[in-house]
């Protein structure tokens, strides 16, 4: 067995060594493991089940599964770029072994093709859970052509890890060592966003779909997908070898050509993200313009000041927000039949809570100092109280936009709306002080992965009350 | 008779094993006491119980007569604590960051704005106080961590390997701000594992092991009850922690 050990040092040696630390990655204990493994099991079940139910049946590459896979490949591709800046821009500036690498008598460019194959799995991983587990059993049960798809993931995530890496990079370049970090994750949450965002715009105007569905039927209204390049995804899942090896190949190629020519580019982004370069501003002004009288002021001052200081986090948030709008639009069904008031009054409930729950993970969760907080003469109850406090009033200036519109059609509901958010966004942020686990300011993305339940319980609080305010502005009309 | 400004009795503390067995301590105000032990001895879990970080399974901790199990505020308001990695905001400045600490130990706007002049200048942070941290080197922000410990006036610093990853320049600064706290009237416990530093700066040291104070005194009563007498610290640390 000794010989099929990869030898030291090399590129196979440094893969394997990324594979493990990524495996080493997932979540080791709490309820978030153990949900994650029921739904793979039960998702695992569901695949299962159709592979059994499907085991005789004909699976054609019809016109409009052939479309769909082209639709569902590219929105799944624009979230894989955005993970594959998010991975390079960790293994850039966060993951402290690329000192030890670079130290190491080992080529750069064996160390920038293993990160990027660390990044290239950790995104296949992730789709494979979402998409293998379904895909396979109906694949071994009676239809070995779906393997396919297993092709088309690798491919889709080798090019992705690729230009998501190349985009990093030349941001890096483009932004200087300082902007680097904000701009790269700005462009990650753009990207992330962009199908959504343009697809909701892109829609017809009486209502609001999911991306793929709206590509799918833009695609079919002109037949693509079926032939040609726009084909290949399609020809590629249905196990088309000529199609599954030109997808693989530019999957590959991809990976190759980012390898060979980014390692120096690799090697400047890694020396100047080092060197973590801070704004000296002496401004020359009084000291004690900083100093505020209790512990209210003190609290909110700097969160206040971490929060502006922090861009990427600001457009995180904001476009967390975007991202709520088709919920209401869903709620409610068709634009033209939900009577306006009640459905901006939900808005408001559920956007109160997302913003008073993620200012307040920000504010108690996201702590960067909290021994410094346990060890001053002060209760953790008080500082949990000035935090929330610090929280809702970062939220609120956002939080009064609906009710104001609301008011013009209705005063009353306004006010009533203007309770039930103000309820609903303390109800969250209580919940994230009660049920927050530490974490830090960068992990904001991720957030609810530390405390699932937390999440759960936020958006059923703030749906309950959105529905309430709804309710209650329907009837006062 | 004054009050210790450490008293600790009985002291436990287990993780997955016995951290900290029955420590019994005792420490005079007005002093710079080195509490020296080798790695896992137990030193940092200790002071994180008497900073109220860590909950002790048995004991009693009092500070300046004040028990800090049962009035944590009260013993807090007169204490600090300087962990070995600075417990700072990166996108903070100095000035903010002594603000917010004010702000914590709720001293009064004018005092602490006064306060935080004199410790800017006098750490040599004066034309840094409007740079954010996130760019500054290890002994800044080891600087920027003193001042945040200084400024409420604490009658109690304490201070886990303040000297860990400082240049010469810096070490000296920091030996001195200690040195002048002592010279003030206040009580420095530090733990470090540079004995030289414990052996001309201490008056009193604590050798701990297995999470026992294993001897206590002034370098002299050390090196007696050791058996080393003409010896360095060294010698006297390796003889005393040897069979623990």
């Amino acid at each position: 067995m000794a010989g099929l050990r990869p030898a030291p040092g090399g590129f196979a040696w440094l893969a394997l060594h990324e594979i493990r630390l990524g495996w080493r990655m997932r979540p080791k204990k709490g309820a978030a493991r153990w949900i994650g493994y029921a739904l793979m099991l039960a998702w695992l079940g569901f695949g299962c089940f159709l592979g059994w139910v499907l085991r005789d049946e004909p699976i054609p590459p019809l016109p409009q599964i052939m479309t769909g896979v082209l639709a569902g490949s590219i929105v799944a591709f624009s979230f894989m770029t955005t993970q594959a800046i998010i991975g390079s821009q960790r293994t850039l500036y966060e993951n402290g072994d690329l000192d030890l690498l670079f130290s190491a008598p080992i080529d750069g460019r064996t160390i920038l093709l293993a990160k990027l194959l660390g990044i290239t799995g950790s995104i296949a991983l992730t789709y494979a859970v979402l998409l293998l587990t379904l895909v396979l059993p109906i694949a071994i049960l009676g239809h070995p052509q779906l393997f396919g798809f297993v092709a088309l993931l690798v491919a889709l995530a080798l090019a992705a890890a690729a230009i998501g890496l190349g985009i990093t990079l030349g941001l890096a370049k483009l932004a200087g060592p300082r902007a680097a970090r904000t701009v790269g994750q700005i462009a990650a949450a753009l990207l992330g966003g962009a199908f959504f965002i343009i697809s909701q715009l892109a829609s017809h105007g009486d209502k609001r779909e999911s991306s793929v569905t709206i590509l799918f039927e833009r695609f079919s209204e002109q037949g693509v997908g079926n032939s040609g390049l726009s084909g290949l995804p399609g020809h590629a899942a249905f196990g088309d070898p000529i199609a599954v090896i030109v997808l693989l190949g530019i999957g590959a190629g991809l990976f190759a050509v980012a390898g060979m020519t980014l390692q120096r580019m690799f090697l400047t982004g890694y020396q100047d993200g080092g060197t973590r370069l801070s704004r000296a501003r002496p401004t020359g002004r009084a000291t004690n313009r900083l100093f505020h009288a209790g512990l209210f002021r003190s609290v909110f001052a700097k969160e206040w000041r971490l929060l502006a200081r922090d861009p990427a986090l600001i457009f995180q948030i904001l476009l967390r927000m975007i991202y709520l709008a088709p919920i209401v639009f869903i709620a409610f069904g068709r634009n033209d039949q939900v009577p306006m008031a009640p459905g901006l009054a939900f808005a408001s409930v559920l956007l109160a809570g997302q913003l008073v729950g993620s200012f307040a993970w920000l504010t108690v969760s996201a702590e960067d100092a909290p021994d410094l907080i346990a060890v001053a003469p002060v209760s953790k109850a008080t500082i949990d109280r000035a935090k929330l406090m610090a929280a809702f009033a970062m939220a609120a200036p956002m939080g009064l936009i609906l009710p104001i519109a609301i008011a013009l059609q209705s005063p009353l509901g306004a006010l009533v709306t203007l309770a039930c958010t103000a309820i609903g966004g303390a109800a969250a942020g209580y919940i994230e002080l009660k049920l927050g686990k530490p974490a830090q300011r960068s992990a904001f993305a991720k957030r609810r992965s530390g405390s699932i339940v937390g999440g759960i319980m936020s958006i059923i609080v703030t749906a309950i009350f959105g529905g309430l305010a709804a309710t209650s502005v329907y009837l006062i009309g | 008779m004054t009050e210790p400004a450490l008293r600790i009795r009985g002291l436990s503390k287990s993780f997955d094993k016995p951290v900290i067995t029955g420590l019994d301590l005792e420490i005079g105000a007005g002093q710079l006491y080195a509490l020296l032990g080798p790695n896992g001895a137990g030193k940092t879990t200790t002071l994180r119980m008497v900073t109220g970080l860590t909950r002790p399974d048995a004991g009693t901790i009092h500070i300046y007569g004040i028990s800090a199990r049962q009035h944590p505020n009260e013993a807090k308001a007169i204490t600090a604590w300087l962990p070995d990695e600075p417990m700072l905001y990166d996108k903070l400045t100095p000035s903010e960051y002594l603000a917010f600490v004010a702000g914590l130990w709720r001293m009064d706007p004018a005092v602490a704005a006064e306060e935080a002049d004199r410790l800017l200048h006098w750490l040599d942070l004066w034309d840094e106080r409007d740079t954010r941290c996130e760019g500054f080197s290890r002994g800044m922000k080891q600087k920027v961590a003193l001042a945040g410990a200084l400024i409420h006036d604490p009658k109690l610093l304490i201070l886990d390997e303040p000297l860990t990853g400082l240049d010469a320049a810096m070490a000296r600064a920091v030996k001195d701000a200690l040195r002048a706290q002592v010279d003030a009237g206040k009580t420095v416990i530090v733990t470090t594992h540079i004995l030289e530093v414990a052996e001309r700066m201490a008056d009193r040291i604590g050798i701990i092991a297995g999470g026992r104070l294993l001897a206590e005194g002034t370098l002299e009563e050390l090196r007696t009850s050791a058996g080393t007498e003409g010896q360095t610290l060294e010698d006297t640390f390796i003889r005393l922690t040897s069979g623990a």
